[in-house]
């Protein structure tokens, strides 16, 4: 038998932590954000390895000798929490607060963190608000995208307001980042005399076909071209976009109307990645030179669409419904030394899985999933 | 005529009785195996796995029943299987975690014999896959029955003389092996099996079975308390278990299960010790896969004869079925790697009480008859 | 106001003469020991052209020309467009008339005359006693059918089922992963075999965190009829995981 390798300090561990979750349930909202901040350091108890199961994962893989292309840096995601203002014990605000310790645990910090968009659910300013608080118990800096459920009911003015200009590029660690607002869409909302709720409600269907198909729109290409005047070919490009920027499912609008002109202009660059939420799924695809990585969601999963599917996408299977946490998660990104990139999906409830740039440049086929 | 009447009665002498045991074989008897003894179950239950090196016969049934009640079988004669599995005790022991030899406690509660068969892995992480393996693991188990090994264990019945007859009878070789020493108590515990309590006459239509209490328990255990889904009973497997497992936060207080994971997965002893350890016992399921969703995880034992088996959990910490029902309304425990199906009830008093009762009345009417065999020294 | 009256008046006078050819065919047929001599003979009287197609089932009588003579080329044309619709009746009799106000009747097997309109969905001959379902039955059954899919695609997209904001199609936008087609089956969350409606309660218990649903409720039919219409033409396989 192994000795108890921690004994005394972890009963000491074990009452704080039972004194801190009983003060949880009486916390007001300020008070649960910071308490729920210390969670992870408590979780921590002073050990000088922060627990996390992606870290988990990376040395585990270390253990097996696994040989890979060296990773130059890496950043974390949180996408599509899709939080309602309804209370901190509501099943999008628990999860996102999940995200935030797992992204505040890892060790070492990420560079930054990719928000993925869909903060908010009805785009309301106390859904937003919520969701700067939460996302500001982040340690490493974070860069938000917008998404369509944080813009169509006041048309990106609370967004902008908390969070500044959806377009943007910055450069890192020889890499160029480009952040579109990709979830722009034609007036269909005038022409029927729609409040700026119903207007929100429409788009918040996924189903609904009254709304327009997603796109980037002119205006903004025209912005790209210049950004992108600017870069030298070499330079890995590295784009995040609320759509796909690519076709799968016009039903649902997994969909980017002029994602053929967006996928033009990048087409000359070597390295180009396109992150992208959305989806709500494990989702991978490769077009010429540039690949494609779905975020996951952490509210709810989505199935698979019926058409449309990229046939390298490896299916995750069905999610129980029962555990509001299959089928959802966070995860990270590795940008290689090669310029390419490494997926990381961090599934909770699930183990986690790697999608190395290897396998999206193979176009290997994945074996079919259930067809639903 | 008369010689007509005679044919005819013959006839009827001797089909009465093969009807009456054609008809009694199919409601009562399901064959399980291509052994000669045949496990008496209820006929919708899906029988239990039972290897095919290893056939149910009544020799090895009363074989194995010795065995288990034989103290003889650890270090210093005072612990049998019977000690933390005690037919007194709901086929439990009644104490928090187990307590072995010299008094020493190992990591984890021991948990019931009763319907155990059904588990599709045993012991609390499913590290075993049979009845067979499990049995041989506290045998040498330092903290449990603690022989030096099994060989020594072996040399042992060899030589008390009442055993190799009755292996010879059980095994046709009076040359005692420890596969034959498990495969003989792997053939009494199937026979530990419960069916037949007022949760079941209830549900066969008997609606004075149950209190209303228990009724509104049943009705709550199906819907807003979410038992089901992991305690769910089925006609075909009604043990009360889906036989996976979950994070329920109960091994919470072990905490930094990342880095005990870690070091777990890079540690060169063997899974079975890392179990017994109690920083590293903790880890559950994870010790077997290796899986991160595995942290944390215990598998799910049956809910038959529950109120018998106190206290629960895999480290005995919930002294009471009410402490349980506080545990699942609140959300369990929370930790990273939590089961995404526990969350709060929000049970009211008289709900959780309803489904203590519910509990209770799962407890089987016959278990009288296994008490120890009056043979056993 | 004069307008709208002479209008009403004028649709009046049409019902009436509409009803009294109506009832007139309907005597004649009810005199006839089998149609086509009762019309050969009426034909004669009243002057009605008969035409009969190829598979000598299906015959259209013209009123108003005489029987020896042919067609001019409008009616004919006329005559040989209602034949080609009729012969979607397959091996039925059909006894179809063209009155001189051009409306159209047309009996099946013997049964009762019924009016048919060019262009729109002929008159359903259905084996229960002969009886025909018309035009304004079929229109009330796809009626009724719309508004329960409909009810049900409100109720599939509303928060208001559940208490926490979720919806139905967060999860199963046009119903996807909802395969009803492969009920009954053994449902692992509820631990028993289930219906869809069974499954459908689980959903609203759980993931939506709100009270069930009755069986017989209107909302939960509702919200089966439009999964139901989202999966038409899939393959029922029961016990399908």
């Amino acid at each position: 038998m192994i000795k108890d390798p921690f004994g005394r300090r972890e009963r000491k561990a074990e009452r704080e932590r039972k004194a801190f979750y009983d003060s949880l349930l009486n916390a007001d909202r300020r008070t649960f954000l910071k308490l729920s901040g210390q969670a992870a350091a408590l979780a921590v108890a002073g050990s000088a390895i922060a627990p996390h199961s992606f870290q988990l994962v990376e040395l585990l893989k270390a253990a097996e000798n696994e040989t890979e292309p060296q990773v130059s840096f890496r950043f974390a995601y949180i996408s599509d929490t899709h939080m309602f203002d309804k209370g901190m014990t509501h099943r999008f605000v628990k999860a996102a607060l999940k995200a935030v310790q797992d992204v505040n645990a890892l060790d070492p910090q990420p560079d930054f963190i990719l928000f993925g968009g869909d903060l908010a659910q009805l785009g309301q300013p106390g859904e937003l608000n919520l969701g700067k608080e939460i996302l500001s118990e982040l340690k490493a800096p974070v860069r938000m995208m917008v998404g369509e459920h944080d813009w169509f009911f006041d048309m990106g003015e609370k967004w902008q307001e908390l969070f500044g200009k959806p377009t943007y590029s910055f450069d890192h660690q020889g890499a160029h980042f480009i952040t579109l607002q990709s979830v722009h869409e034609k007036d269909f909302w005038t022409a029927r005399k729609m409040t700026p709720m119903e207007r929100m409600q429409t788009v918040a269907g996924l189903d609904n076909a009254v709304q327009s198909r997603f796109e980037v729109g002119e205006e903004q290409r025209k912005w790209l071209a210049d950004d992108l005047a600017k870069v030298s070919k070499d330079t890995p490009i590295v784009v995040f976009s609320h759509s796909p920027l690519y076709k799968y499912y016009r039903n649902w609008n997994f969909w980017t109307d002029d994602a053929e002109q967006v996928q033009e202009l990048l087409f000359p660059f070597k390295k180009v990645t396109v992150i992208h939420g959305h989806t709500h799924q494990l989702l991978t695809n490769h077009i010429r030179n540039i690949a494609f990585h779905g975020m996951l969601s952490t509210a709810w999963p989505w199935p698979y669409a019926p058409t449309g599917l990229p046939t390298i996408t490896i299916q995750m299977d069905r999610a129980d419904p029962f555990d509001q946490f299959d089928g959802c998660g966070d995860g990270a990104v590795e940008v290689r030394k090669d310029g390419e990139v490494n997926k990381n999906y961090n599934f909770w409830s699930r183990n986690p899985f790697k999608v190395s740039y290897e396998m999206v440049a193979s176009g290997t086929p994945a074996k079919p999933g259930p067809s639903y | 005529m008369s010689r007509c009447f005679d044919a005819l009665r013959t006839l009827f002498l001797v089909a009465m009785p093969c009807a009456l045991v054609l008809f009694w074989g199919q409601a009562k008897l399901a064959l399980q195996t291509a052994g000669e003894y045949a496990l008496p179950l209820p006929s919708d239950v899906i029988p239990p796995a039972i290897p095919d090196d290893n056939p149910l016969t009544t020799a090895k049934v009363a074989l194995g029943q010795k065995l288990y009640f034989d103290a003889r079988l650890s270090a210093d004669n005072t612990v049998s299987c019977a000690t933390c599995h005690d037919p007194a005790k709901g086929f439990a022991d009644g104490k928090p975690l187990a307590v072995g030899i010299g008094g020493k406690t190992g990591a984890r509660n021991s948990p019931t014999v009763l319907n155990a068969a059904f588990n599709d892995l045993q012991f609390w992480d499913g590290r075993a896959a049979t009845l067979e393996e499990q049995a041989k693991g506290p045998m040498v188990n330092p903290v449990e029955m603690g022989m030096a090994s099994h060989d020594a264990l072996v040399g042992k019945l060899q030589d008390i003389s009442e055993y190799p007859p009755l292996f010879k009878q059980a095994f046709d070789s009076d040359r005692i092996t420890i596969d034959n020493v498990a495969r003989a108590i792997a053939s009494y515990e199937p026979t530990v099996f419960s069916f037949s309590s007022p949760f079941d006459r209830f549900n066969a239509g008997d609606k004075t079975a149950m209190s209303e209490s228990a009724q509104r328990g049943w009705e709550l255990f199906n819907g807003k308390a979410r038992c089901n889904n992991c305690h769910g009973y089925v006609a075909s497997s009604p043990t009360f278990t889906d036989n996976k497992f979950h994070n329920i936060g109960v091994a919470m207080h072990a905490g930094n299960f990342a880095e005990l994971a870690r070091k777990a997965a890079q540690s060169p002893e063997s899974t079975s010790d890392l179990a017994h350890s109690p920083g590293y016992s903790e880890l559950g399921r994870f010790l077997v896969t290796k899986e991160p969703k595995d942290i944390g995880a215990f598998k799910t034992p049956g809910l038959r004869d529950v109120a018998l088996t106190a206290p629960y959990m895999h480290d005995g910490s919930q002294r009471t079925l009410e402490e349980v029902i506080d545990f699942y309304d609140k959300g369990g425990e929370d930790n990273p790697y939590l089961d995404g199906g526990i969350r709060p009830l929000k049970l009211s008093a008289q709900e959780k009480a309803d489904l203590v009762e519910l509990l209770k009345a799962l407890t089987s009417d016959d278990l009288k008859r296994f008490s120890k065999p009056n043979s056993q020294p | 106001m004069r307008q709208t009256l002479a209008r009403r008046i004028l649709i009046a006078l049409s019902v009436v003469i509409a009803v009294a050819v109506t009832l007139g065919l309907a005597r004649l047929t009810a005199h006839a020991s089998s149609p086509s001599t009762a019309v050969s003979t009426k034909a004669s009287q009243s002057k009605w052209r008969v035409v009969t197609a190829c598979d000598q089932r299906k015959t259209v009588l013209v009123e108003g020309y005489p029987d020896n003579q042919p067609l001019p080329p409008t009616k004919a044309r006329q005559v040989a467009s209602l034949l080609t619709d009729l012969m979607q009746y397959c091996n039925e009799e059909v006894n179809a008339r063209i009155a001189s106000d051009e409306h159209i009747f047309l009996s099946v097997n013997g049964s009762a005359f019924v009016q048919y309109v060019p262009g729109r969905a002929l008159p359903l001959l259905l084996v229960n006693g002969g009886k025909q379902f018309t035009q304004r039955d079929q229109a009330i059954w796809k009626a009724e059918l719309t508004r329960m899919v409909d009810e049900g695609n409100k109720l599939f997209h509303s928060s208001k089922l559940g208490t926490n904001g979720i919806s139905c199609d967060m999860c199963h936008p046009n119903a996807a992963n909802t395969h009803p087609e492969t009920y009954p089956k053994f449902q692992t969350q509820l631990k028993k075999v289930a219906l869809l409606r069974d499954m459908i309660n689980w959903c609203i218990e759980n993931p939506l965190e709100g009270k069930t649903l009755a069986d017989d409720d209107p909302q939960m039919k509702a919200l089966e009829a439009y999964i139901l219409s989202q999966r038409a033409g899939k393959t029922i396989e029961p016990g399908k995981h």
